[in-house]
């Protein structure tokens, strides 16, 4: 469905110029859950084009709380599917392929062929260091983001930065295995993602390279950080 | 000497978000982090004046410590 005016209220943050560039965009999404949803919903509907959404798992009951691609009614389904379906019908342009497996190191090559950017929305350390690593490899911008509880990590990595394995180089696991993940935190994140993304796609230099922003919505303390 | 610890995300659960503290000299990051009950393996990043470094790192007088749990979810 061609819907004029799809994308009226995205002027004038964005031109018709920068709207071009994100409809001739391809973007993987690398994990599908609490951030990867959302920021696939928001890229759909900012009008990116091409979606690659990466994930090997269902939808469960325990998603219902913060995922914003599940719900009652489709428990089960793998959630690149659940995704699929879910942004076909909020944008109809926008062309989704889901991936229903785990993003591995060396699948990079073959899963980011046709990219221009990925967005890491995964819940392993090690993984995210490795994601890094392939999209360094390939000259692939990513925005990394993390979650747990109240907090929340984001930063932009372009290839030769290396913020991710200076962040998460160390660690297996995070806080998030005691705090879990309630429904504001990822939607937050996301968006800061999201937000990130679209400035590098159209050209606007990326406020977090060679940093992270440390979000904790308990104090509502939004802090900056360079890494060295 | 004297230094500002600063703690983030958990960290701060049952602590504080920013204190003083006063060390015996050529203390290091270990000595700020025993009386405060957290071992070496929690820590993410430890930055001192805003590089980072292990707890291993000797600290000087008005030295700022800021320490991060790693926040791993998706």
């Amino acid at each position: 469905m061609k819907l004029e005016g799809r994308y009226a209220r995205n002027r004038k943050t964005l031109s018709e110029e920068d709207q071009l560039k994100l409809s001739t965009s391809c973007i993987a999404i690398v994990g599908c859950g609490g951030l990867g949803g959302y920021i696939a919903e928001e890229l759909a509907r900012v009008g990116v084009g091409r979606l690659v959404l990466i994930d090997g798992d269902r939808l469960e009951i325990s998603n219902l709380n913060r995922q914003i691609m599940s719900t009652e009614r489709n428990i089960g389904q793998w959630k690149v599917e659940a995704a699929r379906e879910r942004l076909q019908s909020v944008n109809s342009e926008v062309q989704v392929e889901g991936i229903k497996g785990w993003f591995e190191e060396e699948k990079g090559p073959e899963l980011f062929r046709e990219v221009d950017l990925v967005c890491d929305a995964l819940d392993s350390l090690p993984t995210r260091v490795a994601l890094e690593r392939v999209c360094h490899q390939m000259g692939l911008p990513l925005v990394f983001a993390s979650i747990a509880g109240w907090f929340g990590q984001i930063g932009v990595s372009l290839p030769g930065d290396f913020s991710v394995k200076s962040l998460f180089g160390g660690g297996k696991r995070g806080v998030e295995n005691t705090w879990g993940n309630p429904a504001f935190t990822p939607a937050v994140l996301a968006s800061l993602s999201v937000v990130e993304t679209v400035k590098l796609l159209i050209g606007r230099e990326s406020s977090l390279r060679h940093a992270w922003l440390q979000v904790d919505l308990l104090t509502m303390e939004f802090e900056r950080f360079e890494i060295q | 000497m004297h230094v500002t610890v600063k703690l983030f995300a958990s960290f701060r659960e049952g602590r504080f978000k920013v204190e003083e503290r006063d060390l015996p000299e050529e203390s290091r990051v270990l000595e700020v982090l025993e009386p405060l009950g957290i071992i070496p393996e929690e820590i993410a990043i430890c930055l001192v004046n805003g590089q980072n470094v292990n707890e291993q790192h000797l600290l000087k007088d008005g030295d700022t410590i800021a320490l991060f749990p790693p926040v791993g979810g998706g």
